[in-house]
């Protein structure tokens, strides 16, 4: 895993737990990896993991089942896809907006290149 | 657990190599010992391991002054040199010949990790490069299962793959009853490993705080116009990144490159900020 | 304390000496053996026999010297700036490290050599007595000559054991020049002992007189003085190793 500065390593092993769940490579109610299996897997101190671990459990998308390891929430994918929703909604939108205005790209032209992409994809 | 206290070196006419050092270093942890070349990390590693005598002060393990090399304090220290030779055996022989000492020894970790380094048990050690070599001998250490694995410029002499293997090993390996020090000037290497950072300069320790605390005290990046007054360091360069006082700005990821050198060049602005975050024993 | 001298232990780094350095052990001894058989064959060349005390001369001409080389290659890893770090870190007390190695290098060294010399001689021996018809005999240790040169040996070899710690390069050489000069050293001291002794009896005054009482006394104070350096060169020189390796540094 390559790590962008900026955002701390907890966080980037948080969005690499995110995007497993999304993407429903790891399904709800289904265990995890440990927290050494994935400091392991991302190269980093076990700490970090830890920190990454509890954040998650904090935000009820994953539970510890004492002495088994770590599991996605019943309704995990749901919590991450409404966290995940909020963050683009909240956060890259914004910046996308800003961009619009500035380079003058009308909600049409959007509309156009969206399709246009989703044509091709067919 | 290993303790520091006062710990002054130098060679033989020379100047002092390391002055009233005290440091202290706990299991669970993974310490990363930075400095400049020539400033002390490869001798304080050697005191540490009962190698060299400090001229002053000391330097415990459990209690026991290491100075002493008593067969039960090596028990608990394994340390891999920067530059070393291994007798010429096979990779199997010199594990029958050197785990036997060692009391807590795992034979399965070993072999796990000789493979895992992509090395064969059928391997002559005096046949292998410089870079295997250092396997055979991290591969050993880490299955010692001492308490404290010292480290001295682990990555030197390893291609990329062979350093994320490392990395994948040593992230493996730290867990409650370990501790690992690693000393390097390549400090981008190591940076997602350590979790504690102690920097050596002019013969002295400058620096010495868990990374837990440099994040919640400081801000590492390209800031956009900030306030003159809370620049702690900045690159020079075009577009150089800075740290800044964190307060209520987001929590950025430690740089420990950029922090290393703002050390060097601001210790006095950098220590003060610090000083004010309190932390109980980490989990 | 009570772990730090384990016979185990001791029993493991014999076992670690001997693999590490089994090239040059079996090499030295074939050497050895090799010699041993030419000059015990050409020895009985001339006489047609080859007499215990023939055989022990020349068991010791390789026996001391074969040994000494392998004290020294025993402490390479001792001395050598790229492997001591591991070695010296090694879980292992001193007393123990100090066992081992004077036990290999005497003990079980004195052993196979003596086996070795025994079988090699014998196989001279069988192999005069058809080519030359010498006289067959039978060799064995335990014979005044054999344990004379064992002693010896055994007196001597902590001196090199010392040298083989102390110095880090041309360790051979060195520590023979510091025997030769130590010697130097003891001969003026006994000298000046024997004039301070035998002053008042005039010992001095006729050379013929002088040099009759020089070798009474000699053969008096020879009982002693076989004690006295024997225990000087033997045991003190294995202290003085035991300090010499706990001052060690890389």
């Amino acid at each position: 895993m390559d790590f962008d500065n900026g955002k701390p390593i907890y966080l980037q092993i948080v969005d690499f737990f995110y995007e497993n769940i999304l993407m429903k490579r790891w399904m709800e109610d289904e265990r995890i990896p440990s927290v050494r299996e994935v400091a392991m897997m991302v190269e980093v101190n076990p700490n970090t993991a830890i920190r990454a671990f509890n954040h998650l459990q904090d935000l009820e998308v994953i539970y510890n089942k004492r002495g088994i390891g770590y599991f996605v929430s019943e309704d995990g994918y749901t919590k991450v896809l409404d966290i995940k929703r909020r963050e683009f909604m909240e956060q890259m939108l914004p910046d996308v907006f800003k961009k619009m205005t500035l380079l003058n790209i009308s909600m049409d032209d959007l509309k156009n290149t969206y399709n246009q992409q989703e044509n091709e994809k067919k | 657990m290993l303790t520091v206290r006062q710990l002054s070196f130098n060679y033989p006419n020379s100047r002092p190599v390391l002055k009233s050092i005290d440091l202290d270093f706990e299991t669970g942890n993974i310490y990363g010992l930075f400095g400049k070349n020539g400033e002390g990390k490869s001798t304080l590693m050697k005191i540490m391991t009962g190698l060299l005598f400090p001229k002053s002060g000391t330097s415990t393990l459990h209690g026991d002054n290491v100075k002493k090399r008593n067969a039960e304090s090596l028990q608990h220290v394994f340390f891999v040199p920067e530059d070393f030779e291994l007798p010429s055996l096979s990779i199997a022989t010199f594990e029958k010949v050197q785990s036997p000492f060692y009391p807590k020894f795992s034979k399965e970790k070993f072999y796990e990790l000789i493979e895992e380094f992509k090395l064969y048990p059928t391997n002559i050690i005096s046949k292998l490069s410089f870079g295997q070599k250092k396997k055979v001998l991290m591969a050993f250490g880490l299955s010692t299962n001492t308490k404290v694995l010292l480290l001295d410029e682990p990555t030197n002499g390893l291609d990329i793959p062979s350093k994320s293997q490392f990395r994948k090993v040593m992230a493996s390996a730290v867990d409650e009853g370990k501790c690992i020090v690693i000393s390097t000037h390549q400090v981008r290497d190591l940076h997602s490993l350590i979790n504690h950072v102690v920097i050596l300069d002019n013969a002295s320790v400058i620096f010495d705080q868990p990374l837990e605390t440099v994040s919640e005290g400081l801000w590492f990046g390209k800031a956009s116009n900030p306030d003159e007054s809370s620049i702690l360091y900045s690159e020079s360069s075009f577009g150089g990144k800075t740290i800044l006082a964190r307060n209520d700005m987001e929590e950025t990821e430690v740089d420990l490159e950029l922090l290393f050198n703002g050390v060097l060049s601001q210790p006095n602005k950098i220590n003060a900020i610090l000083k004010d975050f309190h932390h109980g024993p980490r989990v | 304390m009570a772990q730090e001298f384990s016979l185990p232990r001791i029993g493991q780094f014999i076992r670690r000496d001997l693999t590490i350095h089994k090239g040059t052990f079996v090499t030295g001894l074939l050497v050895s053996a090799v010699l041993l058989f030419l000059f015990c064959t050409l020895n009985m060349v001339w006489d047609k026999k080859l007499a215990l005390e023939e055989f022990f001369g020349i068991f010791g001409v390789f026996y001391i010297p074969m040994g000494v080389l392998f004290t020294f290659s025993l402490f390479k890893e001792f001395n050598d700036t790229k492997s001591n770090h591991l070695y010296l870190s090694l879980p292992i007390s001193i007393p123990e490290r100090l066992a081992a190695k004077w036990f290999t290098l005497t003990v079980i060294y004195t052993a196979v050599f003596s086996l070795l010399a025994i079988l090699v001689g014998m196989l001279a021996i069988t192999v005069g007595t058809v080519i030359f018809s010498a006289d067959f005999n039978v060799l064995s240790i335990f014979t005044e000559h054999y344990w004379n040169v064992i002693k010896v040996y055994f007196v001597i070899q902590p001196i090199f054991l010392v040298g083989a710690i102390t110095f880090t390069k041309n360790r051979i050489g060195k520590t023979v020049l510091s025997l030769g000069l130590l010697a130097l050293v003891f001969l003026l001291f006994n000298f000046i002992l024997f004039a301070i002794f035998n002053h008042s009896y005039g010992v001095f005054s006729g050379n013929a007189i002088g040099s009759d009482a020089i070798d009474n006394v000699g053969e008096d104070f020879s009982m002693m003085g076989k004690w006295f350096y024997g225990l000087i060169f033997g045991p003190i020189m294995l202290v003085v190793a035991y300090f010499k390796m706990i001052e060690k540094e890389v």
